[in-house]
This record gives structure tokens, C-alpha cells and sequence, in this order.
């Protein structure tokens, strides 16, 4: 195996597990509100930073909000959904950056319905927010994994996955 | 990244200083991780205008985690003040939230009575702790975004060299 494919490899699961990790504490935070309140607590309180996490803006799960509000929900199960995709589309070859058309055309929907939003010209329901951000989340990973990869290969050179019985 | 590439530190701050400023305002804050984001773009912007040479997504990864970590410790010293008034948001919203949560635990209006008096400083540091990481993740994606947008330079701009 060369060692380019091996890199873009490690890197896709890299950010493949951390996005399923991200995930799963949105739904662990409604989920332990009552079994384990204390870690529950922490959970909403590292989203807070990067969220607003209002109530009426959320999807609620055993009776409590997600950690995060709609939008933000989309963007990350958006994320999840491009990283499984990546494989099928890009394969383990070197990564490259999506064209900026493509980004912008998918930048669209999230920032006219924020803007509209924020300046009290609509107000959108939560299914539109999940899926303006499903739309936008979901070419996030074709960004990350290229400079992930980047950085793995200046900083670690490259990953080599051992064969079995292979020593060195 | 190379010798002809200008030094990460100042768009790092600069990008960072913005985004935490505006994230931590708690009106503004409705635009979520997107202040940290568009942070981290306006970083790898100001990072490739004096570059000679074009960036790569690393370059652009490396200066936006930088960046989201500025971020979060501005938007926590930006917090410290905020905080009678963040206090009260949050309390407006445990209200809200007590009339759509089906059972909520007991006990829930005294949690925030005991923060109201201000924060410890470990309880800081450690909110500080988890914003950075959670910051430079959302920051490192903004600045392999800026990269795409502004990293390209045309032919003859890579060949001027110091």
C-alpha cells in the first residue's frame, strides 16, 4: 500500500470518529439528564461556547434539548453524513479542496435563512434550520480532511499501516 | 510552512480577538459556531494577503486552531463581566425550558443561585480548557475554508521572494 493512501486512511478516521464522538454527546446530554446530571451539565455547558442553545430552536430527546440547537444539529450530523459519503466520492486518493462555487452554493440556504432570521424577517421553522445546516455541514469534512491531512503529513510524516507479520 | 510564508501569530490573535469578542456577547451569539468559523477565515485572509506565496490547507488549518483558541480565551475574559448578565439569560432560559422539559430535576432553580455569585477559578480554567478544544476544532475547519477562498496566488506572485 502507498504511503499517500495510508495517510488520507488514518486522517478520514480520524475525523470520522470524531465526528461520531461530537454527535453522540449531543444526544448523551438530554440522554443522562437524570441518570448522571452532573456529566449532563458538563456536556450542555462545552456546547454553550458555540451554541445558544434555546429551547424552542431545538430538537428535544427523553423529554430534554439536544446540546445544541437545530441548526447546529444539522451542521454536525450534515458533517458526519460527508465524512461516510467521502469514500464513495473522493476514494483514498490525495485530498483537494472543494471548488468555490460549490462552497458558496451551499453557503447559501444556511446564510439567508440566519440573516433573515437575525434581522426579524422570517422566522424559520426548526426543519428548515436542520436542513440548511444538513446542506452546509455536510461539505465540511471535504475541508477538514484535506488540511488534516496536511498537517499529518508535516508534523507525522506518514502513517504506515503494518501488515500482518510485517515488522517494521 | 516555509521561510516566504509571514508568521501566524498576529492573524491568529486578530481572527481570534473577533470571533471570541463576538461570540461572547450574548445577543450576537445566535450565530453560533459560525462567529468561531468566520473567525478563523478572517485569519487565513489576513495570513494569506502578506504571504508571497500561496497557502496550503495545513497552513490554513494550523492558523484557524490557533485562532479558536485566542477565541476562547477572549470570548472567557469577555465572559467575566458578562456574567451577571449571562446568568440571567441562562436563567430565562432554565424557565423556558422548565415549560417544554417533561420532568426536570430537582433542584434545578438553586443551580443557578450557586454560580450567580461569580466563577472559581478552576471552574474557569476548566471552561477555558474545553472551549479551547472545542474553539480550535471549529477554528482549524474556518481557516482550511479561508485558505480556498484567499490562498491561491496567481504565478508571478509566487516567485516574489524576500
Amino acid at each position: 500500500m502507498k504511503k499517500g493512501p495510508n495517510t488520507v486512511l488514518m486522517t478520514w478516521l480520524l475525523v470520522l470518529l470524531g465526528g461520531l464522538l461530537w454527535n453522540a454527546a449531543l444526544f448523551a446530554a438530554p440522554l443522562l439528564r437524570q441518570e448522571a446530571p452532573v456529566v449532563s451539565a458538563m456536556i450542555y455547558a462545552a456546547f454553550s461556547p458555540v451554541c445558544h442553545q434555546i429551547p424552542e430552536r431545538s430538537f428535544f430527546f427523553r423529554g430534554f434539548p439536544l446540546a445544541v440547537c437545530g441548526r447546529c444539529l444539522g451542521i454536525y450530523l450534515g458533517f458526519s453524513a460527508g465524512t461516510i459519503l467521502y469514500p464513495f466520492l473522493r476514494r483514498f486518493s490525495r485530498p483537494f479542496l472543494p471548488a468555490t462555487s460549490i462552497f458558496v452554493l451551499v453557503s447559501l440556504p444556511i446564510g439567508l435563512d440566519t440573516a433573515g432570521n437575525f434581522l426579524g424577517l422570517w422566522a424559520s421553522p426548526i426543519g428548515l434550520r436542520l436542513a440548511a445546516g444538513l446542506v452546509w455541514g455536510s461539505v465540511l469534512p471535504f475541508y477538514l480532511i484535506t488540511g488534516l491531512y496536511e498537517v499529518l503529513r508535516l508534523f507525522g510524516g506518514n502513517f504506515r499501516l503494518k501488515s500482518p507479520g510485517q515488522t517494521k | 510552512m516555509n521561510d516566504h510564508k509571514p508568521n501566524m501569530l498576529a492573524p491568529a490573535l486578530i481572527g481570534g480577538a473577533v470571533a471570541g469578542v463576538l461570540s461572547g456577547i450574548p445577543f450576537l451569539n445566535c450565530f453560533c459556531c459560525l462567529w468561531i468559523i468566520g473567525g478563523a477565515v478572517l485569519a487565513s485572509y489576513l495570513l494569506a494577503k502578506d504571504s508571497p506565496v500561496s497557502l496550503t490547507s495545513g497552513d490554513g488549518a494550523i492558523v484557524g486552531a490557533l485562532a479558536g483558541i485566542s477565541a476562547a480565551v477572549v470570548d472567557s475574559l469577555v465572559g467575566i463581566p458578562l456574567h451577571g448578565l449571562n446568568v440571567a439569560v441562562m436563567r430565562r432560559m432554565m424557565e423556558r425550558l422548565s415549560e417544554f422539559a417533561d420532568e426536570m430535576p430537582s433542584g434545578w432553580e438553586n443551580w443557578l443561585d450557586r454560580t450567580g455569585g461569580g466563577v472559581s477559578i478552576a471552574m474557569f480554567f476548566m471552561g477555558l480548557f474545553i472551549s479551547a478544544a472545542v474553539f480550535a476544532a471549529l477554528g482549524a475547519l474556518g481557516g482550511i475554508i479561508g485558505t480556498s477562498l484567499f490562498g491561491k496566488k496567481k504565478a508571478q506572485g509566487a516567485e516574489i521572494a524576500h
